[in-house]
């Protein structure tokens, strides 16, 4: 009886023209997100690759100058060019954007610029272009997927009633939860179905040691995350009178939870934690570099460290110790105004993940651009790593500076060099099953609270 | 009989419990984005001012050196928060509001305040103008998917119609009572909005016309409300049952308001292109390489434009020149790749603005685009204000790199590197000072935005007098 209402539920959804359309509006709209993430991640891998090769070139220049017996080289020649760091391609970078289309990937780590803001440019982008926000998969499986899905489902019971035929089916001795959660199932297997495959399709261009197991819990969050709307549809369903009713219901509550309680959510952060100004942080880096030039400035001095080509030689040592000097200064005084940065942004995202729970779209957002590797987090361990790679350089070249000391082919290998650390998988596996786990306890009570309201009494089908 | 039906409405409209409740949220979270966005523009502000104060100081009191280490040094320019962006951020987060103005180098506005926040912050702003193009047309849906179609389910239309009434002025009569019931809530939006804005500095300020843009802007809304509105009543009336009327206006609205914006942009990157960051560097660097960088003695071209100066004063040593020649070189360096930047970014900003055109007349299929496009373009955070400004910052880094290289050309020994300035040089040099674009501007980038707009209302209107033509009791 039980395989009989699935497959009599499929059977007449197959002659529904309308649902054969979803299907296909579902089907494109899922196609053109992994083409259009994948066209994100080529540009991306693009701009990596480039960066990487002029800066391997330079190099490779430098090795075979070195290489000549007897030669070397000052330190400003190689330091001023710069060490790249570079944040590798993402694990799933098809699967969400995230912030990667927001965030530099890569950093050139300049001796003489350690204090300075770093260039915020990752590519040229229109604004209105980031304002609107990308067509990619993660946003057709968080705002679209639960539409494709109501669609289907939000007439499961409520329309029956309407008509009376409720009545008629339920009199076959089958319980109104079995016979409720059967249709719901096969109504939301052609959508359910599409959304995996898609995850699948998207996660076979990723690329790393975990890939395997992050694209197995990709397709487990996007299945709990269509199983949480498909249980709230069975419960609205079960008490709502109209069809018409349940839509709105339902309608409303997408509102709520894709549109409405991320933005409150990101408001509510930024107004409790808000991060200090970025033209703050300029102010303060510039009084201390003034005033640490102040000390022991002297006129010419202050124009040949602008110029060091035009510097007489031997007193080019001096202006760049007394440059790192001060720069080193500088960096003393924006470390407070830096921390303070970080520690606000950490604040506003331990409060979106404190919260996240009050909307699965917030914990599949977060777990989806988490699993891709585009996230705050994978951010935020580059920017770490890049401030503890500058850390390097200057232990690095600062002692050969006071010490005027040329580099020499030996020095080359010694070089600091930024090689990403990722995540331990147990890092992120906790923050997305934890996520997971809200989400399945939200279904929970919801699925609970449907079966409350799916008693024979309460549906009004037991009297007296 | 029209005024009759419209009471008829306002009165059911209200004590619609639905409405009630949805009007309700909408309007705490209409508050909340406003009293929100104002809070932060008045702290934006502050700190801008404080920063600015900050950072001429830091100018002021550099200390005597060379003119042009001055250069180097540079001014940083932070742009001012527009008083409408309480209203409607716009682009704000996704540029810079900060510039670095030096020598030798036009630097683009850097610090993204979106890169400053969580990655919720993709999930869209929630501001009044997000309240007002997303949340209010879905309760205009709420309020009027059933209002004919449910008649006709009902009966009642039928009677009404038997009772001769004509269907243009039912169908009139309804518009303007729903319109009626809406505009009684949006009527204390508008309060809320006049309190807020006449609670932020510098919105009355200097001939400040916020108050004219506020007004058209004011008017777009209630165009765009309008033709929600005419649109519901029509598919409402046009609908075989409210159900179908529901699920049709219910995938208009995403179509408009989730779908449309991203294809759009999709659409316009498709039809033109932005460069790649490492091709338009690339470009940039070559052209610049092309032209003097005023540090390499050993340039032919240097060679050359020593030789024509020397030919043009009757000198044979540059010693011999009544001003240091190291001063006209940079002069010169700094022309030559003023060229070359006006070119290059000025490529860049149309194609960026052509974009964006494209999107805004995508909207004459989805009338949200058109709106935004007026919106941002009135509340003064559109792409062409900010280019407004960044040109802005880019003529004040032009006029003091010339102000100071001019003083290392006349006030510096000639054939010298090093030289003296101080206070009095700094002083020169007034702070920066942006005026922002007038409402002329405003009103010309606006225009396709509200032209879109007015061809959704003529569009909205017939759809509503065909649907009336065509509104049968069964």
């Amino acid at each position: 009886m039980s395989l009989h209402i699935f497959l009599l539920e499929i059977r007449m959804m197959a002659r529904e023209r309308a649902a054969w359309l979803l299907v296909a509006l579902f089907a494109g709209a899922l196609g053109y997100g992994i083409w259009s993430g994948a066209q994100l991640a080529i540009r991306n891998s693009e701009a990596t690759l480039a960066a990487s090769k002029s800066s391997k070139e330079f190099l490779v220049k430098v090795r075979e100058h070195l290489g000549r017996p007897g030669q070397s080289l000052p330190v400003r020649n190689i330091a001023g060019f710069g060490s790249l760091a570079l944040l590798p391609p993402a694990p799933l970078p098809g699967l969400a954007t995230g912030q990667s289309d927001l965030v530099p990937g890569h950093e050139n780590v300049v001796l003489w610029r350690l204090a300075a803001p770093a260039d915020t440019r990752s590519e040229l982008e229109n604004p209105s272009h980031l304002l609107a926000g990308r067509f990619d998969l993660a946003f057709v499986l968080i705002w679209l997927y639960p539409l494709f899905l109501l669609a289907f489902l939000y007439d499961l019971m409520a329309g029956d009633r309407e008509t009376g035929t409720l009545r008629l089916a339920l009199s076959q001795g089958i319980s109104p939860t079995g016979w409720l959660c059967r249709r719901a199932l096969a109504r939301a297997l052609p959508v359910l179905g599409l959304a995996l495959a898609a995850t699948l399709i998207a996660g076979l261009q990723g690329d790393s040691g975990s890939y395997g197991l992050r694209l197995s819990v990709a397709l487990t969050v996007v299945l709990v995350y269509g199983l949480f709307w498909v249980t709230l549809a069975v419960a609205i369903n079960a008490v709502s009178g109209s069809a018409a009713g349940a839509a709105t219901t339902l309608g409303a509550a997408w509102v709520a939870l894709v549109l409405v309680a991320p933005t409150l959510l990101n408001l509510t952060a930024e107004s409790l934690y808000p991060t200090p100004s970025r033209p703050e942080l300029v102010a303060v880096g510039r009084q201390a570099s003034r005033e640490a030039e102040k000390r022991g400035n002297e006129l010419l001095d202050t124009f040949y460290r602008d110029h060091p080509e035009l510097a007489p030689p031997g007193k080019r040592a001096d202006f760049m110790a007394q440059r790192l000097t001060v720069q080193e200064e500088v960096g003393d005084a924006v470390a407070t105004v830096l921390e303070k940065f970080d520690t606000q942004l950490a604040l506003q995202q331990q409060t979106v993940g404190n919260w996240r729970f009050v909307s699965p779209a917030i914990v599949a957002h977060e777990a989806l651009t988490d699993l891709a590797g585009t996230g705050y987090w994978r951010h935020r361990a580059f920017r770490n790593q890049v401030k503890d790679f500058k850390q390097a350089i200057s232990d690095f070249y600062t002692p050969k500076v006071h010490r005027r000391q040329p580099l020499v082919l030996a020095d080359i290998d010694r070089m600091p060099e930024f090689i990403f650390q990722e995540e331990h998988d147990a890092d992120w596996l906790s923050r997305v099953g934890t996520g997971l786990a809200g989400m399945l306890a939200f279904s929970a009570v919801i699925g609970a609270w449907a079966l409350l309201s799916l008693q024979p009494r309460r549906l009004g089908l037991i009297t007296g | 009989m029209i005024l009759a039906i419209a009471r008829k409405e306002f009165r059911d409209a209200w004590r619609d419990g639905r409405f009630r409740w949805a009007a309700g949220i909408i309007l705490i979270l209409l508050g909340v984005a406003v009293l929100m966005a104002r809070q932060q523009a008045e702290l934006g502000r502050a700190e801008r001012a404080a920063t600015a104060k900050m950072e001429r100081d830091n100018w002021l009191n550099q200390g005597q050196k060379n003119s042009h280490s001055a250069g180097h040094y540079g001014v940083y320019v932070f742009k001012p928060v527009a008083p409408l962006a309480v209203f409607d951020r716009g682009l704000q987060p996704f540029v810079g509001n900060t510039v670095f103005l030096e020598a030798h180098r036009q630097n683009q506005a850097a610090f993204l305040p979106a890169q400053d926040a969580t990655a919720m912050r993709r999930f869209g702003d929630l501001t009044a103008a997000a309240c007002l193009q997303l949340l209010v047309p879905l309760l205009i849906i709420l309020l009027t998917f059933g209002t004919l179609a449910g008649e006709r389910e009902s009966g009642t239309l039928r009677q009404v119609l038997s009772l001769g009434v004509d269907p243009r002025s039912l169908v009139i009569g309804k518009a303007v009572g729903l319109g009626g019931a809406l505009g009684t809530l949006l009527l204390p939006m508008a309060g809320l909005g006049i309190y807020a804005l006449s609670r932020i500095p510098g919105s009355d300020a200097g001939g400040d016309d916020s108050w004219l843009r506020l007004s058209l802007m004011a008017c777009a809304y209630l165009l765009y409300l309008g033709v929600i509105l005419a649109i519901c009543l029509a598919v409402s009336a046009l609908a075989p049952t409210s159900r179908s009327a529901l699920a049709i206006l219910l995938v208009f609205w995403a179509g408009n308001a989730v779908l449309a914006p991203r294809l759009a942009s999709d659409f316009s990157q498709w039809m033109l292109p932005t460069p790649k960051l490492a091709d338009f560097d690339a470009k940039v660097h070559e052209a610049i390489s092309q032209g003097l960088d005023g540090h390499n003695p050993r340039d032919e071209r240097l060679q050359e434009f020593r030789r024509k100066t020397l030919e043009k004063y009757g000198k044979t040593n540059v010693h011999e020149l009544p001003f240091n020649f190291q001063g006209l070189v940079m002069l010169e360096a700094e022309r030559m790749a003023n060229e070359v930047y006006d070119h290059h970014f000025g490529e860049l900003w149309n194609r960026l603005e052509a974009q964006d055109r494209v999107v805004t007349w995508a909207g004459v299929a989805a009338p949200l685009l058109g709106l935004r496009s007026a919106s941002t373009a009135l509340a003064g955070t559109d792409f062409t204000h900010h280019r407004h400004f960044s040109v802005a910052a880019e003529e004040h880094r032009r006029e003091f790199v010339r102000v100071l290289n001019e003083d290392m050309m006349n006030n510096t020994k000639p054939g010298a590197h090093g030289g003296v300035a101080g206070r009095e040089l700094w002083e020169k040099l007034p702070p920066f000072r942006y005026q922002p674009p007038t409402f002329a501007h405003a009103i010309s980038v606006a225009t396709p935005g509200l032209a879109v707009l007015c061809l959704w209302a003529v569009g909205g209107c017939a759809a509503l007098f065909f649907a009336a033509r065509r509104l049968r009791p069964s």
